[in-house]
């Protein structure tokens, strides 16, 4: 196996293969390198593939296409404590119809449909492959050779688009060595159950989803919980920082098993019969932890490059990655067109980004990730919410205080006075 | 859920060849064996007798918590060769 392309871009996730098709579309000879048995066959997250523009243009019938499951209309935001759950439920008719505003779906199927697009426009997908080191030629990336189906693969441009741990990155010199509180582990379990079912215990019709998020489940963790409707199944996982889960002695699965155990969720997943368990790192650095996205010869897309954050209320990845990989492949094109693969031509990619809602939505949270980390927003406020609303409805026949005076004393109880002015300065500048 | 079940749940194509190896001299005076704990697969395990860390690479969800958790520089870390490993089907 010795080939010489346009462009190589290593795995096929959805910013590898979206990437793929836009090369391929402009006639490129593109080869799409995956280190699974097929599209996927490594790949897991939370469940949700939110909307995403490119994706619409690209192929704007997706959604009659894809193998999606549900898309989501309702959304929750649950606090919890062992014994309680706060919960913010927004259901919204604008979300039921095209564009969605997301589907969950299970990744080996997806990432698989969207290579075949690739494949179909004329990319060539070599599965088998994982890739294992860059090759330069004269000072710049020209390829990369793979083990697995041995061999080396040259081209004009490398689109590293190898997920979270980009080793392609790191041969290339781009980042640095990963930190612990830059990284989150997700762990999930999916649990099947029938269809009527899920729409009768989560109150959905037809192809109606719901994206539950909670907050406080983690063991005392930074991170959070999720679940997730499919057609036939539900996702239940969570996140942590690895930092938090390092410093906490505790085995993932065992705080797992306390959210699937908890009263108000273990009524949820009641009789479901588990199908699959998985694992993945989430990059959640935010944008001061991003490597370097180009270098000559070659760009860095998706969780390669960390395009991925979360502010406690939007966690998004897949929709950023989709989006790096068409410019990336926007780059590549105008590189080829001109015949220069040299870093100071690709910088184009930075510019394309950083003028994107990618990088923008990056920056304006980029204290989020600071603020994910105080772990009294999954420990203590949960049950200082928790113990406002159970003296606010609790009847014992004594005298009640006012809102605010009730609220502050349990707050004040729970986190004191100095913590208090500091998670709110941090929150603040995290989120308002 | 029963972590001990795993192969029944998640598919493998275990490869002869371990893509995780460690260096149990490193181990042996690791002030934390973080990796014990945290590894959402229960790959490791730590004989107190023995004072040795094993790896059972064939269950391995290929997350890298114990590639990045790891400081001591005792691990040798990779992704398996093309087409091993971890196969989720669902997910």
């Amino acid at each position: 196996m010795a080939k010489y392309f346009d462009v190589i871009i290593v795995g096929a996730g959805p910013a590898g293969s979206l990437a793929a098709l836009k090369l391929a579309r402009a006639g490129l000879n593109v080869c799409l390198v995956e280190r699974g048995q097929y599209p996927g066959a490594k790949n897991m997250f939370g469940g949700l593939l939110h909307n995403t523009p490119v994706l619409n243009e690209m192929l704007p019938d997706f959604w009659e296409r894809a193998p999606l499951e549900r898309h989501v209309y309702k959304k929750v935001l649950a606090f919890m404590t062992p014994e309680s759950a706060v919960s913010l439920t927004f259901e919204n008719e604008n979300f039921e119809q095209p564009p969605y505003n997301g589907h969950t779906v299970f990744r080996p199927a997806f990432d698989s449909w969207l290579a075949a697009e690739a494949v179909r426009e004329g990319a060539l997908l070599l599965c088998d492959c994982t890739a294992e080191d860059i090759i330069k030629k004269d000072g710049r990336v020209a390829g990369v050779t793979v083990k697995g189906r041995e061999g080396t693969l040259r081209g004009n441009i490398v689109i590293a688009a190898d997920g979270v741990l980009s080793f392609m990155a790191e041969k290339a010199g781009l980042r640095k060595d990963f930190k612990a509180k830059n990284m989150g582990v997700g762990i999930k379990l999916l649990l099947g159950l029938p269809e009527a079912t899920i729409n009768e215990r989560f109150h959905l019709v037809r192809d109606e989803g719901a994206d539950i998020s909670f907050v406080g489940t983690t063991g005392g963790m930074g991170g959070g919980g999720f679940l997730y409707t499919n057609r036939e199944s539900i996702s239940v996982g969570m996140v942590v920082h690895l930092d938090s889960l390092k410093a906490s002695g505790k085995a993932p699965y065992e705080v797992l098993d306390e959210l699937l155990q908890h009263p108000q969720v273990r009524k949820l997943v009641k009789g479901a019969v588990p199908l699959e368990y998985s694992a993945h790192l989430i990059p959640e650095g935010g944008f001061t932890a991003m490597p370097q996205v180009y270098t000559d010869g070659m760009m860095v897309a998706g969780d390669a490059a960390g395009l991925c954050y979360t502010n406690g209320i939007n966690l998004e990845g897949i929709n950023l990655s989709m989006t790096s990989g068409v410019l990336a492949a926007e780059t590549a094109i105008k590189a080829l067109e001109v015949g220069d693969y040299s870093a100071r031509t690709l910088s184009l990619y930075k510019k394309k980004l950083d003028e994107s809602f990618i990088i923008k939505d990056m920056k304006t949270f980029k204290n989020a990730a600071g603020m994910m980390h105080l772990e009294r927003l999954s420990r203590t406020y949960p049950q200082v919410l928790a113990g406002i609303l159970e003296k606010l409805y609790r009847v014992e026949g004594m005298p009640r205080s006012k809102l605010l005076r009730l609220a502050r004393k349990e707050a004040l109880k729970e986190v004191g006075l100095k913590n208090l002015i500091a998670d709110g300065i941090k929150i603040g500048r995290a989120l308002l | 859920m029963n972590i001990e079940n795993l192969q029944q749940l998640t598919q493998f194509q275990i490869d002869e060849q371990a893509h995780i190896i460690v260096d149990k001299e490193i181990c042996k005076t690791c002030d934390h064996r973080a990796c014990v704990q945290s590894c959402p697969a229960n790959c490791y395990t730590f004989d107190e007798e023995t004072k040795l860390l094993s790896v059972v690479y064939e269950t391995c969800l290929e997350c890298g918590t114990c590639y990045i958790i790891c400081d001591k520089g005792a691990l040798d870390w990779s992704y398996p060769r093309g087409g091993y490993g971890v196969c989720f089907r669902l997910t």
